[in-house]
């Protein structure tokens, strides 16, 4: 997926094994250069300390130090062997006191001195050059580094990759919980018979809540449907019977006006109980948006002007064959089509329309510009209850009952919410509401 | 379990004879009242209760189109359907009050050729009746159109050998014949009802070229935006098991195309 996302599950395990790699190559080196150091002085020392005491012999046989030993009197000593060596023999000419001292200033200056007291104030002084040692020593800590380095190539990807199986199946989790919430409710992760570990286990949870979400949804469903049918069976007998009453009887139309309410109620409920429980999904299709929201409103039968404006040139977006959920509605075509579901627009602009009618005051006017539908009236605009809170049930605008059930605004923002639309609800600036339907909001 | 078919008075017999509707519903109500409502609207009407009275009224009598509900005691409306396309290509309208995709698909794919969701207007049942019979009776000739008004719903192929190669369309091993409303499948006369056979056409008039599923709503369904594209969908799924499946091609997020050749 993200190959490049320096969080990763991938290269935090591979930046923790490169990380415990360099721990164990810092400690382990640290020992074998310590080790090695030490060798090597012990050797220097030791290689000064045998021509000391076989210059020392020499001198004793013949009052001749060697030609490559120095004689020098204590004054001539460096300052570390002066002051580690006594000045005066102490146990006679046999007692032999000895001091080494190693001269270091790199980066090429590494002597080991020896320093023996031959009598008197002489002393046998040695050199012994160590550059050798110290530059091997070097070459094994270069080589520890290099080697470390080697490891870290072979160890960072082997453990990039080491990660994929657990990615995989994270990315499988992952990908299933967004069907699920999506609303594929059969889909689940399962175990693939795998032994359990901390990610079947999650997987095993995660189906179980997908269970749980789908019996709860299932059973929703099914009340909502059989609502509807105990509802409407006795309420189509109704309309039916109630078609066949003389038309120009009053108390007929009384019945009949009547009906029509309790039918737009009815429905109402059911839609949003629909919505509520999740059940509703979008059925996309290429429309043009101006001739659907223009016969739309033409078919509410009420005084709403609506202008078409075509769309902003950078809104014009040429999206086609978009994903088969909500996420892809609202493209604009090159032909001012917009991928969408029509019944369910058709629904939202009619309620906003009827709403306008019935709670503002006119002209209405409804303007389709690119995506977006605004719907705009000339009265009181909506109460700061709704700009604040948006659409609730049986809360009009009007403090008088019987004037609309304040269903409608809640069934189209339900709808918007289908067709990933937003629905926006504000007061224009020279008065009036203004509800404002964008097909394709950009993200949040 | 006697056919209750309750013959419905003809009260506007103006035509040669009136068109005859046979609703299955189970609610004694709706049944009574969709009958004086459609009655009224100068349509013959017979009614029955259940599915197995539905079935065995169909098979008594020639209707030329069925309003069945979906939940009936007995034999459901679904079951009903399925029987009935076994035997007829007759336009067949769902009413449904669930209203629920289940429901509707079910319906659609058991052969119906539309739905209502209940409570329906009766000015909105008799336009979808009169869609459908449109449909049933449609001939881009009209002369032919003119002439085949009057019987019941065809099924579309009894005046074959009439067929001029210039109204004889032949892709691939389908020939459609427009004028005989002829459709044969490796010389094989393939059954299509008036919807199948009408979208056949509406494809066949464009071929390669593809058709969205509103376009097709409204040409063939006589839909406006109301109309639910699933109708669409569903119709092409039965009309590609008859025809063969690779003939319509599905062009994602547009609609469909016939296949040339």
């Amino acid at each position: 997926m993200d190959l490049l996302n320096p969080r990763a599950l991938r290269w935090k395990i591979a930046a923790l094994a490169a990380a415990a790699c360099c721990a164990v190559a810092a400690v382990v080196g640290f020992l074998v250069h310590d080790a090695t150091r030490e060798r090597g002085l012990r050797v220097g020392t030791e290689r000064a300390t045998t021509r000391l005491t076989a210059a020392e012999r020499e001198f004793e046989r013949t009052g001749e130090a060697p030609a490559d030993i120095d004689v020098r009197s204590r004054a001539e000593l460096p300052a570390p062997l002066a002051r580690d060596l006594p000045p005066r023999p102490a146990g006679g000419p046999g007692g032999t006191a000895y001091a080494t001292w190693y001269d270091v200033d790199p980066p090429n200056w590494y002597w080991m001195w020896g320093a023996a007291v031959v009598g008197g104030d002489r002393y046998l002084v040695v050199r012994e050059d160590m550059s050798a040692e110290v530059r091997s020593l070097q070459l094994l800590d270069r080589s520890i580094v290099k080697s470390v380095l080697a490891a870290l190539l072979v160890v960072v990807p082997l453990a990039a990759l080491a990660t994929e199986p657990i990615n995989r199946r994270l990315r499988h989790g992952a990908r299933t919980a967004r069907r699920i919430a999506d609303g594929d409710l059969d889909a689940r992760i399962g175990s693939a018979g795998r032994a359990r570990d901390e990610i079947t286990e999650m997987a095993s949870a995660v189906d179980h809540m997908a269970t749980a979400l789908q019996n709860k949804l299932d059973n929703e469903r099914r009340f909502t449907a059989d609502v509807a049918h105990e509802l409407r069976t006795p309420l189509m007998g109704l309309v039916t019977a109630a078609g066949l009453l003389p038309e120009d009887d009053e108390a007929a139309g009384l019945v009949r006006d009547r009906l029509r309410a309790l039918n737009a109620l009815v429905e109402d409920l059911l839609e949003i109980s629909r919505l509520d429980a999740g059940a509703e999904r979008a059925r996309l299709d290429p429309v043009p948006l101006g001739e659907l929201v223009a016969d739309v409103v033409r078919r509410t039968d009420t005084d709403t002007r609506v202008t078409v404006e075509p769309g902003d040139a950078d809104e014009v977006r040429t999206v086609h064959g978009a994903s088969a959920g909500a996420r892809g509605a609202g493209a604009v075509g090159s032909a001012g089509l917009v991928e969408t579901d029509p019944r369910r627009v058709e629904r939202i602009v009619v309620n906003l329309v009827a709403n306008a009618h019935r709670h503002g005051a006119g002209p209405v006017e409804v303007t389709v510009a690119g995506t977006r539908i605004a719907v705009r009236d000339h009265g009181p605009g909506f109460p700061p209850e709704l700009l604040a809170d948006g659409p609730r049930r049986f809360r009009t605008g009007a403090s008088e009952r019987g004037r609309g059930h304040g269903l409608g605004l809640t069934v189209a923002q339900g709808q918007a919410g289908v067709l990933g639309a937003r629905l926006t609800f504000a007061n224009a600036p020279g008065g009036g509401a203004l509800a404002t339907l964008d097909l394709a909001p950009p993200p949040p | 379990m006697t056919s209750n078919a309750q013959v419905g008075s003809v009260s506007e017999a103006r035509g040669p004879a009136p068109v005859s509707v046979l609703v299955v519903e189970d609610d004694a109500t709706i049944r009574r009242a969709v009958q004086l409502a459609l009655e009224r609207y100068g349509y013959r009407v017979d009614v029955a209760a259940d599915g197995l009275d539905g079935l065995e009224a169909f098979r008594a009598g020639a209707y030329d189109l069925l309003i069945l509900d979906v939940m009936l005691p007995a034999l459901d409306g679904i079951g009903l359907c399925t029987r009935i396309r076994e035997e007829s290509s007759v336009p067949v309208l769902m009413m449904s009050a669930r209203g629920d995709a289940l429901d509707v698909v079910a319906g659609l794919e058991a052969g119906a050729d539309d739905y209502v969701v209940k409570p329906v207007d009766t000015a909105v049942m008799v336009a979808r009746i009169r869609a459908l019979l449109r449909r049933a009776t449609f001939s881009p000739d009209a002369e032919e159109a003119a002439l085949r008004r009057t019987g019941p719903a065809g099924r579309g192929g009894r005046t074959a050998g009439r067929a001029a190669p210039d109204h004889v369309l032949t892709f691939g091993d389908l020939t459609v014949d427009t004028r005989g409303m002829e459709v044969r499948r490796a010389g094989e006369t393939v059954a299509l009802t008036p919807t199948e056979l009408r979208l056949l056409l509406e494809f066949a008039a464009a071929p390669g070229t593809v058709l969205d599923r509103r376009r097709l709503l409204r040409e063939v369904w006589d839909y406006g935006w109301e109309g639910d594209t699933r109708v669409v969908d569903l119709c092409v799924l039965r009309l590609r098991k008859k025809i063969g499946g690779g003939r319509i091609e599905t062009v994602r997020g547009f609609g469909y195309k016939l296949v040339r050749g």
